[in-house]
């Protein structure tokens, strides 16, 4: 369970650290309320049909390539993030982000339920969150300090390299061992 | 069990290369983001950010021979160049489509102060504020300059800039001489005896000519003032500051603002004098000559904020200075700290819109038409001015673009715009109104600002204006030194 709270805080520390500063960077290319809303929307409706696909996928493939796919795909596209020029631009890394986004709900949601059982669940989810949403505070928090600091693109650069980083530790996630240590089974057993 | 082995060694090193390859490849891809956004830097405004252009370079030059080296390379290789101080030139004359930008601000030493002759010499980079931090100590001040202290010397005498000096006409008046370097890297001497021609095209010559390298800058006393204030109605003016203040040598400095607000919409107005100090008063100079510095930054941001946005803000912006320049209340400040007021609450960064300026002169007895007819183009069309202060420009016609041939009242406005094409658009429509009614009463607008003027009102201005783009090629036939100003008015 380590290493996926570990994994995906710092995945939600890099991704909390770019998005709630959308609208400044909408309009720094010209873009208002109206395109704002546009990007946010066409960001949830792209996830929407990853989420069908990537749930079956998973299934059969493991939760952990998705997270994987996930946390180095979103730190390739927001590099991209500088170079923009134009507001269409936006919309299709916005699509793109959708993608990659729900790749990582559906798979995060999965895995939890994969390694957690009835009756011990909550306890599993609930810490899970303490973390995540920690790590997601004090970055929306750092973000701030970051732009006010130097300038709006170098948090794009920062939440870049730390999703990169975080794909190291999805790798570190053994989806079998958790599996078995949740299901009660003497640890000795595994590590034999 | 060997192949189980190999197998694995085999596996461990497609993972190890396939991991190789995804932070090859992301590194790569890091890199190529970064230098690609330091060419969008490349991207250039000023400061009323209305014309982006995409320009070549930017270099700086420290020594003469590196700035010699940048215009010889510019030239053998065909590429334009344009100079640049602090860049509050706000029509593009400090850029110009890939061209090489001489960035001219670390070019900036106070080289000598002369206390007998009065004379600094300067290189062209250096502020105003930096001559005030080398002058003061001398007790000596600057004879004319903007009102703030933040802009080069050699962005200064390229727009011939005036002052709040009644005794001094514009810049030029003080400039003794200069070194200029030519599109060909030779350096040229120009004063009134040797190339007087050069004298009158280069002070107000936009960057067109050459680069000004050093210059010899008149100065006069540093004394103590006492400031006051008065309100009165505009109609009341012109009549009243030829009395009280143009028949007054003891008044050295003036200037004076009129309301934007709703509530007197163009009719209230403070004027502030500075009286130079009889010895009898009792305060003494050294009292008042340190240097100050601006404070309250993020407070007076606030409230120009507010004004910004809503007409109560405007009542309210108006109603604060009334408490502030209370009639008959006086204030002791020495000369040089008059000439260093505060100003960057004014920095605006808004992503949507810009504050820009315009100036218009006319005539002092025309002033009341003038604002009459303001006020019925203000009314009847959208403009949002924040501010306008007036000062008075007493009349020289040595540059060839000179924009006071009378004693002149200077209106400073202050306009807060959009940034999208149909704002520029639509303020373009009232600038040219305004320009007209300026024409009308026989005066002129300032050239500095955003190309709105057409091209017709620009020769009614600046009667010089076909002779003066003449004489630019005559000296740089190769187009040389460019900018955006040229390319809407001079080609």
């Amino acid at each position: 369970m380590r290493w996926v709270i570990l994994s995906q805080g710092i995945a939600i520390l890099g991704s909390s650290l770019v998005f709630p500063f959308y609208l400044i960077f909408i309009k720094e290319v010209g873009g208002g309320y109206l395109q704002y809303g546009i990007s946010y929307g066409l960001f949830t409706i792209s996830s929407a049909f990853v989420h069908l696909l990537v749930g079956r996928l998973s299934d059969k493939m493991g939760r952990k390539l998705f997270l994987l796919l996930s946390s180095w795909g979103m730190a390739f596209l927001v590099l991209f993030f500088p170079l923009v020029a134009h507001v269409w631009q936006i919309y299709a890394l916005q699509i793109l982000l959708g993608f990659v986004g729900a790749m990582q709900k559906t798979s995060e949601k999965a895995l939890l339920a994969d390694v957690t059982k009835k009756g011990s669940r909550g306890v599993t989810i609930g810490r899970y969150h303490f973390w995540t949403s920690v790590f997601s505070g004090v970055a929306v928090m750092l973000g701030g300090f970051m732009i006010d600091l130097f300038t709006l693109d170098i948090i794009f650069y920062a939440s870049s390299l730390i999703l990169f980083g975080s794909g190291f530790f999805v790798l570190k996630i053994n989806e079998v061992r958790e599996k078995e240590n949740e299901n009660g089974k003497p640890k000795a057993e595994n590590t034999a | 069990m060997n192949i189980i082995k190999i197998e694995k060694r085999l596996r461990r090193n497609t993972a190890l290369l396939v991991m190789l390859f995804v932070i090859g490849g992301y590194a790569g891809f890091f890199l190529f983001s970064l230098q690609q956004k330091d060419k969008e830097d490349l991207l250039m405004n000023d400061a009323g950010r209305l014309i982006p252009v995409k320009v070549k370079e930017v270099a700086k030059g420290q020594e003469e021979e590196q700035i010699r080296q940048i215009i010889l390379e510019a030239k053998k290789n065909g590429t334009k160049i344009s100079i640049a101080g602090m860049q509050h030139t706000q029509g593009g004359h400090t850029y110009y489509k890939d061209a090489v930008v001489l960035d001219m601000t670390s070019y900036n030493k106070v080289l000598k102060v002369s206390k007998e002759e009065k004379l600094v010499t300067v290189q062209s980079g250096a502020t105003w504020a930096d001559i005030q931090e080398a002058v003061n100590p001398y007790g000596l001040s600057i004879k004319t300059m903007q009102a703030p202290n933040i802009f080069t010397v050699g962005g200064s005498m390229s727009v011939n800039v005036h002052g709040r000096d009644l005794r001094y006409g514009p810049l030029i008046e003080s400039i003794r001489s200069f070194r200029l370097m030519n599109a060909d890297g030779e350096v040229i001497r120009v004063s009134r005896e040797g190339h007087p021609e050069l004298f009158r095209l280069v002070n107000g010559g936009y960057g067109l000519f050459g680069v000004i390298l050093e210059a010899d800058i008149e100065l006069t006393d540093d004394v103590l003032y006492k400031s006051s204030t008065e309100w009165m109605d505009y109609r009341d003016y012109p009549d009243w500051f030829k009395k009280n203040v143009l028949d007054h040598p003891d008044i050295e400095m003036h200037n004076s603002r009129l309301s934007v607000a709703p509530k007197h919409f163009l009719s209230e107005m403070y004027v502030t004098n500075y009286y130079k100090a009889g010895d009898e008063e009792g305060e003494k100079l050294e009292d008042y000559n340190e240097l100050q510095d601006e404070t309250y930054v993020r407070r007076n941001k606030f409230a120009f904020g507010l004004s910004r946005n809503s007409d109560w803000g405007k009542n309210f912006v108006w109603f604060v200075q009334k408490q502030a320049f209370k009639e008959g209340e006086e204030k002791w400040i020495s000369r040089n700290n008059v000439m260093r007021p505060e100003v960057q609450f004014l920095e605006y960064e808004g992503k949507n819109d810009t504050d820009i300026l315009q100036e218009y002169f006319v005539p002092i007895d025309r002033f009341p038409e003038f604002i009459d007819g303001l006020r019925d183009i203000l009314t009847k069309n959208e403009l949002n001015v924040l501010n306008i202060t007036v000062r008075y420009v007493p009349s020289n016609e040595e540059a060839y673009l000179s924009y006071a041939q009378d004693d002149m009242f200077a209106l400073v406005f202050l306009i807060n715009q959009g940034r999208s094409d149909k704002d520029i658009e639509e303020t373009g429509k009232v600038v040219r109104k305004i320009i007209d009614l300026a024409l009308d009463m026989d005066g002129t607008y300032y050239l500095p600002y955003y190309p709105y003027p057409t091209m017709e009102q620009m020769r009614m201005a600046y009667p010089l204006t076909d002779e003066f783009f003449e004489k630019k090629r005559e000296y740089d036939p190769e187009e040389r030194f460019m900018n955006e100003f040229y390319e809407v008015y001079g080609r």
